[in-house]
């Protein structure tokens, strides 16, 4: 499907992914994904479970490296850079894990004070105000001398989220943020993505599965399928795709009857 | 005619298939011989791992500051928390070990020298290895399960996304703790063992304390203690360095993690035991044992 004609800006694409192939053992994940995503947009991505969202998101930031094909960061190339490499580039994106990936040993102030420690915080008054403001935001202030062990799923996406954005990121990128939530911090989550983007001009890219949130937070949204983009165009034309497959997996319809 | 076969070009060369006795000797020694060869491939792509691990680690020592942090957390856990343990091993192996000495020195009336073999034999060897094996047993499956537990929940990820270096942040600080601690955990035993060793020859089995003293004194020396350091720090780095490469490569959920910390142990102690060996006679051959009288 083609992309939305003059939706990109004239400037090179703050992410630029090509010919992105990726294998596990035998099985085949991506099948060579292309996928530019502009300085200051919310890119929604969406897709079948297992169909290799949370792989290509892994790609971004390096934790995965492609089989074949080429993903340039703001004009770097990831491909051939070492761990210590991709460490300053790393520092410049947010990362939700979809598990939240929280550090156990740690508390939630803790979890959420490691980005600005690491970075080279010093201040200790300066760590806390802004580790309070990143856990006010997911409505978690309450609850900063918990262990993660003690936390239900929602809480520790919720503090897994406040850890992608306290380090103020250029880029974010959420694994499912709203999964396991309920509909009303659903949509406090939704509006602070939207709120990061208009305020500090903050790059996105969202997994979802929430259909609500999609027309909600998409400036654009991509569609994988079959290793492959499938869909890639703004919520307008996924609504009014004439495509069978976009149409139900919006409409949530499996094809079975009961 | 047609083109002659190859069978037909050289008929007194019989192929397997054709003769069944040749084809099962070629079956059955295909399975051994591709077994070893993929265990010694195993082996030395262990080995490489672990180099690689050792190259990281190098890189880190150059190029990053050390967690001071962490590294004090890890002293407490390893170097503190191992001393219950490496007391009673210390304490016990003194004191068997004096008395099964007793009971054979005594034959010979020679049971007032006891002190000295124990010294010398706690200093270095059953100092060194039994606090070395308690120790692969305690902290390298402790390191191991935790490293492992934050590989397959994605901890070792997230810190990797964070820009931190895993091995940055994991295993120098328990490096750095293992190389201090060990030695003075095997310094620890050796005194408990000497004491322990004082207690049952001299209240245990009467002999006198200034003798007892006399003979450990004269017959320990800066050699005895130099291997114990040294065994002390080796052995260190061997457990340090199994155990964290485990941790590090687990896959496989809480399977995987139960298998890197089994693995942990076992490889680490086979490992100290082996290097024990070569160990002690290489420092024999830098420390020579006395010409004793
Ligand atoms: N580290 C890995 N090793 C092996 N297979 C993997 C790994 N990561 C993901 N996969 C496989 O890749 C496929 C895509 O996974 P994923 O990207 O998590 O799907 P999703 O689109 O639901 O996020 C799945 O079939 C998964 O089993
Ligand atoms: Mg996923």
């Amino acid at each position: 499907m083609p992309a939305p004609p003059s939706a990109e800006p004239a400037a090179s694409p703050f992410i630029q992914i090509r010919g992105l192939h990726k294998s596990f053992d035998s099985q085949k994940v991506l099948q060579g994904i292309d996928l530019d995503i502009s300085r200051g947009e919310t890119l929604v991505l969406v897709g079948p479970s297992g169909e290799g969202k949370s792989v290509l998101l892994k790609h971004i930031i390096g934790l995965l490296h492609p089989d074949a094909g080429s993903i340039q960061f703001d004009g770097t190339s990831l491909c051939g850079l070492s761990e210590r490499q991709l460490a300053p580039l790393r520092r410049r994106i947010g990362y939700l894990f979809q598990n939240a990936a929280l550090f156990d040993s740690l508390t939630v102030a803790q979890n959420v004070a490691f980005p600005l420690i690491e970075a080279g915080i010093k201040n200790p008054a300066e760590i806390k105000s802004r580790v309070q403001e990143a856990l006010e935001v997911v409505e978690l202030d309450a609850h900063t001398e918990k262990m993660p062990i003690n936390l239900s799923g929602g809480m520790r996406k919720r503090v897994g989220i406040a850890r992608a954005i306290v380090g103020r990121p250029e880029i974010i990128l959420y694994d499912e943020p709203t999964a396991g939530l309920d509909p009303i911090v659903t949509d406090v989550i939704d509006h602070l993505i939207k709120r990061l983007q208009k305020r500090y001009h903050v790059t996105s890219v969202v997994i979802t599965h929430d259909i609500a949130s999609v027309f909600k937070i998409a400036d654009r949204i991509v569609m994988l399928k079959n290793g492959i983009v499938y869909f890639n165009g703004n919520p307008d034309q996924l609504r009014h795709s004439p495509d069978t497959f976009i149409q139900d997996f919006i409409a949530g319809r499996s094809g079975m009857t009961s | 005619m047609i083109a002659p076969s190859a069978s037909t070009l050289s008929p007194q060369l019989p192929t397997p298939q054709s003769v069944p006795s040749l084809r099962r000797m070629d079956d059955s020694s295909r399975g051994p011989i591709s077994t070893l060869g993929r265990a010694v491939l195993n082996f030395i792509n262990y080995f490489g791992q672990l180099g690689i691990l050792l190259g990281e680690g190098f890189e880190s020592l150059v190029k990053t500051k050390p967690r001071l942090h962490l590294t004090m957390e890890q002293i407490v856990r390893i170097g503190f928390g191992s001393q219950v343990v490496v007391i009673v091993t210390g304490a016990f192996t003194g004191a068997v070990f004096t008395a099964q000495s007793y009971f054979k020195f005594r034959d010979f009336g020679i049971e007032s020298t006891i002190g000295s073999i124990v010294s010398v034999s706690l200093f270095r060897e059953l100092g060194p290895v039994l606090t070395g094996l308690m120790v692969a047993g305690r902290v390298g499956a402790a390191m191991a399960a935790e490293i492992g537990t934050m590989k397959v929940s994605e901890q070792i990820d997230a810190l990797r996304a964070m820009g931190v270096h895993p091995v940055d942040y994991l295993a120098m600080p328990r490096f750095f703790a293992m190389t201090i601690s060990m030695p003075l955990l095997i310094a620890e035993a050796v005194a408990f063992g000497l004491g322990a060793s004082w207690f049952v020859a001299v209240l245990g089995f009467g002999i006198p304390s200034a003798w007892f003293w006399m003979h450990t004194i004269d017959h320990t020396n800066l050699e005895d203690l130099s291997y114990a350091m040294t065994k002390g720090l080796v052995f260190g780095m061997l457990i340090v360095v199994i155990s964290c490469h485990q941790g590090l490569s687990t896959t496989n959920g809480a399977v995987g993690v139960g298998q890197s910390t089994t693995r942990a142990v076992v490889f680490s102690s086979l490992a100290l035991l082996v290097t024990n060996f070569f160990l002690t006679l290489l420092l024999n051959y830098i420390f020579p044992m006395g010409t004793i009288t």
